[in-house]
């Protein structure tokens, strides 16, 4: 690696750390505007009950001193301190949880998608307007299109209620199979129509005649060439895909009941759980920084013509 | 050709290692699947959900229903909920040796004493003392606890003067030091004295708030969200816990009663996603789930018409309208009490527009009941009949207006008969033509909205024209609580069997007083009498504000011994509330759930607890 490309990630991690700065403080003063607060619920509290509560969690100081309270602990200990509704439980052990379930069927679904998008893709693109393009090209035009709640709903219908062979909900490893492939769907359907369009692009390339001229095996033409320079597009799909399903899909968790970060970050906020909310959003913007900055990186791997600055 | 041939075979090949791959990923599926299928099944262990992760599951600290089942089943108090042989629903003695009686001091306060069994052992050994109760009700009463239902104390002499504030400052504690008037005797007996007589005090008793905790217990802040530092004394302990996930119980063999306790593991599954529950019941993984889909009940009555129930629920769904915001035409001359006078007089009259057995039977469609009167259907009154069957005034329905669907043309015609009194009237299309527009506002959900498109065509019928507004639910809770609204939905389930759980929500002081009582202008309006003369006190007061009668009146209740005058008064109370409009009940609450048809001795109590401890699973 080159002093230049160095210099291009140095900068690249300042602008990170700086994009997730302006994601904090917007997300502080924007959360704190919204009505309503962490105590007030169906049945109110007496005001002094309220008061003792902003107290305890240093509520009642003014916002200003709030944030900067907030940063300090954030940057010295990163500690997002408790959460104000599931109480005695601190941010980042939560999140911890809910990542742990979220980021194992993101990778998962991730791999599959991956694995299956580019192969069926190249396949497709080999057998291109044969019987078994046709058939790839129609499945994932359906997968492509049909919304992940509408996936999500037909599989739990068939697998877990008609056939009764996979559980229902999330929180069991075999519960974790239908949102697993539910969540993979969409993504390799989206991959197997990339990888082939690249691929055919590729294929027309004067390189890839020049080897078939000069009597290169059709295996070493498809993998030594065609497949690494078609994969270029799809990498450029595979970074963010990942950050978005890794930080979990609230849809297709809210489906299976997964106890995952996708749920959490959506019921801290009903619940107003202001650290609950801080610690979620700060976690899945840093990831979705770096998994940006990841492949960028990557594109220097795979196509070393493309120079970062 | 060939290659192609070549990669054909590979591309194949990877196919089938991935296809591999996931195939011994479902295999493990599938036995997981069976293990937790013969759970579901198997005759120590039931799986139920009734909700998601818990906010907390400290006695102390719970406020929610589903936590209180999980401490029900975990804790024991001085009473527990138990039906006996005929499927009555009765509080008996747990950690007591029995439910005494109080005895009256002569100031009037009241004292217990309880002893505690032999033998009361906590899950980790140690033995349970009354010194453990006194100190967690002192815990749970206290400032620095803060607890939500630190109320539930309220009855306890002492708690007032814990929670004095200095009227400028409500952060700043007159007395800081200030005790609940309990004590622990000897290791054995516990001594609590009341502010008066309180007929719901052993149901009290058996509320998770009284429940013991020990102190060396709860000195580490997140004691509760753990089973390694979750030290309880109840029938069961935390087995396992998987946040958000599942809470395992176990049987604890500590509890005193263990013989009786039938059901060896209790799996909690965490989720709150009704479409999702149904589909674990119907595939037979879960015994019990706790909510249904509302579009679905329909069906599951027919389908599952043994595993569907429907039981009451001390709650009552209604609209509140803001007192504050004027519904008089833009012309009127009327101000003040006069004004007022009307604006009652109008909003009974839109109250009885409403047709409650179509909300019932084609919207809400859970077997609800209609609502006239505001305490709900379930409370009981001073000789143990239903309190809302002796509201009102006539013989010939229960509440303040009949509910019927014969009496539905009646009603009609006299709303419209009042409503004429005070806006224009357009003979020829029979509608209103100066009501002024209103908004309903309502937190955002199919159901509420479903109701108030319902309430908003009754309303366009007879011209007038209310536009609907949902919000979602903490601003909601946010905007109706500082009554920037004019109608809006409003909902109140009782923490325990006592009439006064709804009427004391409405002083002008009261967290929970939406409908804004005795607030902004109408701190001033005198429009409101009450006379307790025959109840032998000298109070009475003719054209009063709402704070020289109605908070007057709640603060005689709850100093009353008597019990047919308190109840009287709580009577009184209600009249008050319902004759000012203010309040719309639509209907009483009932709690739909879905249990399998193999479990039995499963109960469940009108605050909405369920108990599993005593089922059984038969084949």
């Amino acid at each position: 690696m080159n002093s230049k490309t160095m210099l291009y990630i140095g900068k690249r991690i300042l602008l990170a750390i700086f994009t997730v700065w302006v994601v904090i403080t917007v997300t502080f003063f924007v959360m704190h505007s919204v009505p309503g607060g962490p105590f007030v619920g169906e049945k109110a509290t007496t005001p002094a009950v309220q008061a003792a509560m902003e107290a305890k969690y240093g509520l009642d100081k003014p916002l200003g001193e709030q944030y900067l309270t907030y940063l300090k602990d954030i940057v010295t200990k990163f500690d997002f301190g408790p959460s104000l509704k599931q109480r005695g439980r601190m941010v980042i052990d939560i999140i911890a949880d809910g990542m742990k379930t979220s980021a194992k069927l993101g990778v998962i679904a991730a791999a599959l998608s991956a694995v299956f998008g580019i192969v069926l893709g190249a396949v497709a693109a080999l057998r291109r307007n044969k019987l078994s393009d046709r058939i790839i090209m129609v499945i994932t035009t359906a997968f492509v299109s049909m919304p992940s709640f509408i996936m999500g709903s037909l599989l739990l219908a068939l697998f877990a209620i008609k056939l009764k062979v996979l559980p229902a909900n999330g929180s069991t490893p075999a519960g974790l199979v239908l949102p697993i492939v539910t969540l993979a769907l969409y993504p390799m359907a989206y991959i197997t129509r990339l990888t082939r369009s690249s691929m055919l692009d590729v294929l027309g390339q004067d390189y890839i005649r020049t080897a078939k001229a000069k009597g290169v095996s059709g295996a070493k033409i498809i993998f030594g060439h065609a497949l690494k320079n078609s994969l270029i597009p799809v990498l450029t799909y595979l970074g963010p895909m990942l950050a978005y399903i890794v930080t979990g899909s609230l849809v297709v968790e809210q489906i299976f009941a997964v106890p995952g970060i996708g749920r959490a970050f959506v019921s801290s906020i009903t619940n107003r759980d202001y650290p609950m909310i801080m610690g979620t959003t700060i976690i899945l913007a840093a990831l979705i920084v770096i998994m940006n900055l990841l492949t960028d990186i990557l594109y220097k791997v795979v196509d070393p013509r493309i120079t970062l600055e | 050709m060939k290659f192609k041939r070549t990669l054909a075979a590979i591309l194949a090949g990877a196919m089938l290692v991935s296809l591999a791959a996931c195939n011994s990923g479902s295999d493990d599926a599938s036995s997981a699947e069976n293990a937790s299928g013969t759970e579901a099944t198997s005759k120590d262990t039931l799986s139920v959900c009734l909700a998601s992760e818990p906010d907390t599951i400290d006695p102390a600290l719970n406020s929610a229903v589903d936590g209180a089942t999980l401490l029900a089943h975990l804790f024991s108090g001085l009473a527990k909920w138990e039906q006996d042989d005929s499927g009555k629903l009765e509080i008996v003695a747990d950690a007591a040796e029995e439910l005494t009686e109080g005895v009256k001091n002569d100031d009037g306060t009241i004292t217990y004493t309880y002893k505690l069994r032999d033998g009361l052992k906590w899950s980790d050994g140690k033995d349970v003392t009354a010194g453990d109760f006194v100190f967690a009700w002192q815990r749970a009463a206290s400032t620095e606890l803060a607890a939500d239902y630190g109320y539930m104390f309220e009855v306890v002499d002492g708690y007032a003067d814990i929670w004095e504030t200095a009227t400028d400052d409500e952060a700043t504690y007159v007395n800081p030091d200030a005790k609940l008037n309990v004590k622990a005797v000897d290791d054995k007996t516990i001594e609590v004295t009341l502010t008066t007589d309180v007929t719901y005090w052993n149901e009290l008793l058996a509320f998770p708030a009284y429940f013991p905790v020990r102190e060396d217990v709860v000195s580490n802040e997140s004691w509760a969200t753990d089973p390694s530092t979750y030290v309880c004394n109840g029938p069961y302990t935390i087995k396992s816990w998987e946040h958000n996930s599942l809470i395992t119980l176990e049987k604890n063999e500590n509890y005193f009663d263990a013989d009786k306790v039938t059901m060896k593991t209790l799996n909690f599954y965490l989720s709150d996603d009704s479409n999702n529950m149904l589909s674990n019941f119907k595939n037979g993984t879960w015994a019990l789930i706790d909510d249904v889909p509302t579009n679905e009940i329909a069906a599951l009555k027919e389908e599952y018409p043994d595993e569907f129930y429907n039981v009451g629920q001390i709650g009552t769904y209604y609209v509140c309208w803001n007192i504050n915001k004027s519904i008089l035409p833009a012309d009127t001359k009327l101000t003040g009490a006069e004004a007022e006078k009307a604006e009652e007089e109008i909003r009974n009259a839109v109250s009885l527009l409403f047709d409650r057995n179509y909300i019932i039977d084609d919207i809400a469609q859970g077997g609800q009941v209609p609502a006239s009167s505001f305490v709900a259907m379930g409370l009981t009154d001073a000789d143990g009949s239903q309190f809302y069957k002796n509201t009102g005034v006539s013989k010939d329905y229960d509440g303040y207006f009949n509910t019927s669907a014969d009496a539905l043309q009646s009603n009609y015609e006299q709303a419209l008969e009042t409503l004429k009194k005070y806006y224009d009237f357009d003979e020829a299309s029979g509608k209103f033509t100066n009501f002024p527009t209103i908004t309903y506002l309502y937190n955002t959900s199919e159901g509420h909205k479903a109701i108030g498109e319902y309430l908003q065509s009754a309303l366009d019928g007879v011209g007038i024209t209310m536009s609907l507004e949902n919000q979602e639910w903490a601003t909601f809770l946010n905007t109706r609580k500082q009554g920037e609204y004019t109608v809006a939905r409003n909902g109140w389930l009782a923490d325990y069997n006592d009439p006064i759980s709804f009427l004391d929500m409405w002083t002008t002081a009261s967290g929970n007083n939406d409908v804004q009582f005795g607030r902004g202008d109408h701190a001033a309006v005198k429009n409101y009498s009450l006379d307790l003369t025959s109840l032998g006190s000298d109070i009475k007061v003719e054209n009063g504000t709402w704070a020289e009668t109605y908070d007057v009146l709640i603060g005689q209740i709850k100093t009353t011994a008597d019990t047919e005058k308190r109840y009287k008064m709580m009577h009184m109370a209600e009249d008050l509330l319902m004759q000012t409009g203010c309040i719309t009940p639509l209907y009483f609450y009932t709690d739909q759930y879905m249990l399998d048809s193999s479990v039995k001795g499963f109960f469940s109590n009108p605050l909405g607890y369920k108990y599993f401890m005593y089922c059984t699973i038969e084949e």
